[in-house]
């Protein structure tokens, strides 16, 4: 997923990773929460430049980290979910609607029973049902609505194609033999079906309100709660038609998004582990200026940031003064920052170019570029420590304390078939004014002058394009762009499975013409290369020969390692790990990152959701003993 | 008959009265120079200028010869381990470090280039554009006229900035930028933006000083001769216009000076590599950088005041000299 984008892990494999993660994952150096008595009550305020959700807030296709935190923590109940807590037993999965569950010993066949006593919240006043269950998987398949992870069901639940018109077409796969019981149908055994199934785009929505939005992102303000909270305003939500419902009044896109307690929660169908419940609400603002936000926190006006970065100057204040050490947290993030290479853009079609950028690029230099080692561990493969452990320590192309080596670099480059006389540095005319996309805020403009300076140690002149965040992904999102290399993407894990961190980004199946993640174009086939128009088919002609030699890819392994469990499963991702960064060459991985968070004092328990990578609404306490609703928005 | 001389010579006087110092004829441009000159303010102004330009040209020497540092030269070991300066200005480095290490004085005086050849070659071109587009606009009238002056209408009621930001941006997003290449995000098309907003000013005053030149009797006595209008306006007109332009022109830089920075503030048009004042003032603001490095933001702050300053007294005292009944 996106870089905020958050995924959950199963434990399957965590016996061996459970160790092994303990010890090497994010740093180690997690801070001490303030551990006094959870205070009930009082409102969470923080603030955030951005929403930046990718699907409007529309649960079937909402991609972003942040907002499955929302979902998750606040008002969206799944079949399985997490306890919404730090490290990996944060990524195990408990039950939430489900009570208990089976599978067939072919794997085939999963059957969920449901607790009774699942609530929507006002003004629907019903139970939730296997049927409301069943209705999100139907506008999963629905076309128009653009489930964006679509494919983790999608050829995985028989029936589900995502090609669906709309979505009251019932899916053959997937049944509801009472209100209490849902039975899904595999088209193959898929061992990570847990964490499936307790993503967000799951939860239960009920078709009287669904029905009335078919198009991608507009179900987003309107979405009904079956979780402790709900979205201020859904009890005056008008049901009685489609065309007398009005957006909720406590989600203003523009402006903020305000949570309030949802009266028919039933805290006894829930677990204290999974979901605390100590606020009476959260307030989000918007706020575009990162250094008024920390200065509210500073003033007391807001409890705590969300996913915001901290400015320099701040950070030094709280790294370094004893006072405030409890009004800072470092958690691992799950995720890698990275640069990522076009395989169909010369000169990166040329894997002897791909693994000198490896070797050339100063890690470090990046790192402090993000606020030094707190902010992470630099990234030396492409899956994060927790997501997994075997690769931790695993470095392709190593160089004294990560800062490159030129030497090696230029090696490299010697054997491409752009160093024609052999110095070591790129001389052909595609390597000068190769265009760089990258962002346009810290800490990208600190990074972008280093990777100029780098990669004209190889030759390679860059032309570095500084973009807004979003304009920077739908660039390099869009096919046509050819674009060539890009530093502006990170990516979170969607689960804490190497399939739910590589599957979109590594896959064929990830690649489309525009709104796509796997921006190397790794296993691009002839057929995927026309669809998207002449400009796209030559480059795609002139990297592979006219198909003689075709790109790398990793789809065969993949499907290798997708039904495998435990060990041999974590062997099998090992390698593709081992053969991405050795053999396909797409990334430059240069930070596992951590996230920073600072609160207030008024924050007396902290916890962290390792789910979404952010802070964790479904236990944290202040005590401001404010109303949401009477927190000053706008 | 008594002859029609240029000069004028003294009258016979009588023996004995005491003859005053010889009166010269002196041409414009003596005169303007005599006034410019006794303008203290504006000869500091010119001083700045010149003094300015020197460095921006000798900046590569400066770099590599007197302080040994380039304009990109990142040092890591000047920033702490989150990657703030460490170094203030000091025997190395005069105007301290930024948050990559790299030379800010250095930067200060290649910013120095950018400025300067941004705003030469935007006022340049305005100033060509609007000369051109004045004159056939006020010596032919009519549909001529009518045409030049809405279009200065219209660019002058452009949101400059909004437009600016938004060319900038949209040209950003592929390789080759718009027009098949002809506009680049980079130092043309900034030059382009800047030009493209500036030249109405100019294109207005002009055409305003030839309508009032095109009523006066020596261009009826050109026309009268058999001048063409080409003729006219190259021999006649044109020279007549210098003064104003002029004035004018050096009056524009100080804007486009402060236009390049503000673009470069926001992060539009200049490529990161390229030290740029505005640029830099921008990175000392950000996260409150100059509250921990203040050198970051005075001395491109600094440079930017004094340049934009130097450039309006120099205008004025131009003004004032060259025309003493347009300014008062």
């Amino acid at each position: 997923m996106e870089t905020l984008k958050r995924s959950s892990r199963v434990l399957a494999v965590v016996g061996v990773l459970a160790i092994v993660a303990t010890a090497c994952g994010g740093g180690g150096e997690e801070q001490a929460s303030p551990s006094g008595p959870s205070t009930k009550g009082g409102t969470y305020r923080t603030a955030i430049e951005d929403f930046g959700f990718t699907n409007g807030f529309d649960p079937t296709g909402e991609y972003l980290g942040t907002a499955w935190g929302l979902y998750s923590d606040l008002i969206s109940r799944t079949l399985v979910t997490y306890k919404h807590i730090e490290g990996v037993p944060g990524d195990e999965i408990v039950p939430d609607i489900a009570e208990s569950w089976e599978t067939s010993a072919d794997g085939l066949t999963w059957t969920f029973h449901l607790k009774s006593g699942v609530m929507f919240g006002p003004p629907l006043d019903r139970a939730v049902t296997s049927k409301d269950i069943a209705y999100a998987f139907q506008r999963i398949n629905t076309k128009s609505l653009i489930a964006q992870y679509g494919n983790y069901y999608a050829g995985v639940i028989e029936g589900l194609t995502g090609d669906a018109k709309s979505p009251s077409t019932p899916i053959s796969g997937i049944s509801t033999p009472d209100d209490s019981t849902i039975v899904f149908t595999l088209t193959k055994p898929t061992g990570d079906f847990l964490f499936r199934a307790a993503m967000p785009a799951t939860a239960p929505i009920p078709e009287e309100v669904g029905k009335c939005f078919t198009k991608a992102g507009d179900y987003g303000r309107f979405v009904i709660s079956s979780g402790p909270y709900m979205i201020d305003g859904e009890d005056a939500l008008d049901t009685s038609s489609c065309k007398a419902m009005e957006p909720l009044s406590g989600f203003d896109p523009d402006k903020f998004m305000v949570f309030v307690r949802n009266p028919n929660y039933d805290a006894a169908t829930d677990s204290p582990d999974v979901r605390s419940a100590n606020l009476d609400g959260v307030v989000i603002s918007i706020d575009t200026n990162t250094d008024d936000i920390f200065n509210k926190i500073q003033s007391g006006d807001l409890d705590g940031s969300w996913a915001s970065l901290p400015p320099k100057t701040l950070e030094q204040q709280y790294l370094t003064n004893p006072d405030l050490k409890d009004n800072f947290h470092i958690n691992s993030g799950d995720r890698t920052w990275y640069i990522t290479m076009n395989l169909l853009v010369p000169p990166f079609d040329d894997v002897n170019v791909r693994k000198a950028v490896n070797f050339v690029i100063d890690k470090t230099a990046l790192q402090k570029a993000w606020g030094g080692p707190a902010h992470g561990e630099i990234a030396t493969s492409v899956e994060p420590p927790e997501v997994l452990p075997e690769t931790a320590d695993y470095d392709p192309y190593p160089s004294p304390n990560h800062e490159g080596d030129v030497q090696a670099a230029q090696d490299a480059m010697k054997q491409s078939k752009y160093d024609s006389n052999g110095d070591g540095k790129c001389d052909a005319d595609v390597c000068s004014d190769v265009l760089l996309v990258s962002r346009n805020i810290p800490p990208w403009t600190d990074m972008n002058p280093v990777l100029s300076e780098d990669l004209a140690k190889i030759g390679i002149n860059v032309k570095i394009r500084e973009l807004e965040t979003s304009t920077a992904y739908t660039t390099i999102q869009t096919l046509d762009n050819l674009i060539p290399i890009a530093a502006n993407a990170g990516w979170g894990k969607d689960y804490a499975d190497p399939y739910g961190f590589d599957f979109f980004i590594f896959n064929s199946a990830g690649i489309a013409c525009s709104g796509q993640v796997n921006y190397s174009e790794l296993g691009m086939t002839k057929d995927q290369a026309t669809e998207c128009g002449p400009k796209v088919l030559a480059a795609w002609n002139a990297a592979t020969d006219n198909g003689k030699t075709p790109l790398p890819s990793v789809d065969k392994k993949m499907d290798e390692c997708y039904g495998l469990l435990d060990e041999a499963r974590a062997t099998c991702w090992t390698e593709l790990d081992t053969s991405l960064m050795e053999e396909a060459v797409p990334w430059v991985p240069y930070l596992w990152a951590t996230v920073f968070t600072v609160t207030a004092d008024s924050v007396t328990h902290w916890e962290f959701d390792q789910f979404s990578g952010a802070l964790s609404f479904a236990h944290i306490a202040v005590n401001n003993g404010l109303d949401p609703t009477s927190v000053p928005v706008g | 008959m008594s002859q029609v001389t240029d000069t004028i010579t003294e009258p016979e006087l009588d023996a004995g009265v005491e003859v005053s110092a010889a009166v010269i004829g002196r041409s414009p441009w003596e005169l303007f120079w005599r006034r410019f000159r006794k303008d203290r303010v504006a000869l500091l102004g010119v001083a700045f200028i010149v003094i300015l330009v020197l460095l921006a040209i000798t900046a590569p020497l400066i770099a590599r010869f007197v302080v040994h540092h380039g304009p990109n030269e990142i040092n890591q070991d000047l920033t702490n381990e989150i990657g703030l300066p460490a170094v203030g200005p000091s025997g190395n480095y005069w105007f301290g470090v930024d948050t990559l290490g790299r030379d800010v004085f250095v930067r200060t005086i290649y910013g120095a280039r950018t400025s300067l050849t941004v705003a030469f070659f935007a006022t340049g071109i305005a100033v060509t554009i609007g000369i051109i587009m004045g004159t056939l606009a006020g010596f032919f009238g009519g549909w001529v006229d009518t045409g030049v002056s809405r279009a200065i209408d219209i660019v002058l009621s452009l949101p400059i900035l909004l437009l600016a930001i938004g060319i900038a941006a949209a040209c950003s997003i592929t390789a080759t930028g718009c027009l098949g290449g002809l506009i680049q995000p980079g130092i043309s098309l900034v030059v382009g933006i800047i030009a493209l907003f500036s030249w109405p000013y100019i294109g207005r005053i002009v055409r305003g000083q030839v309508l009032s030149i095109r009523e006066k009797e020596f261009i009826e006595a050109s026309r009268s001769l058999g001048f063409t209008n080409s003729g006219i306006m190259f021999r006649e007109i044109l020279p007549n216009l210098a003064a104003p332009v002029i004035v004018y022109t050096t009056l524009i830089i100080p804007n486009n000076i402060l236009f390049e920075a503000a673009l470069s503030f926001l992060g539009v048009g200049i490529p990161p590599t390229t030290p740029s004042w505005g640029r830099m003032i921008a990175e000392a603001a950000s996260g409150q950088l100059y509250t921990v490095a203040w050198w970051m933001l005075l001395f491109p702050g600094v440079a930017l005041v004094f340049t934009t300053l130097a450039f309006n007294l120099v205008g004025d005292g131009l003004r004032d000299a060259l025309d003493p009944r347009m300014g008062g």
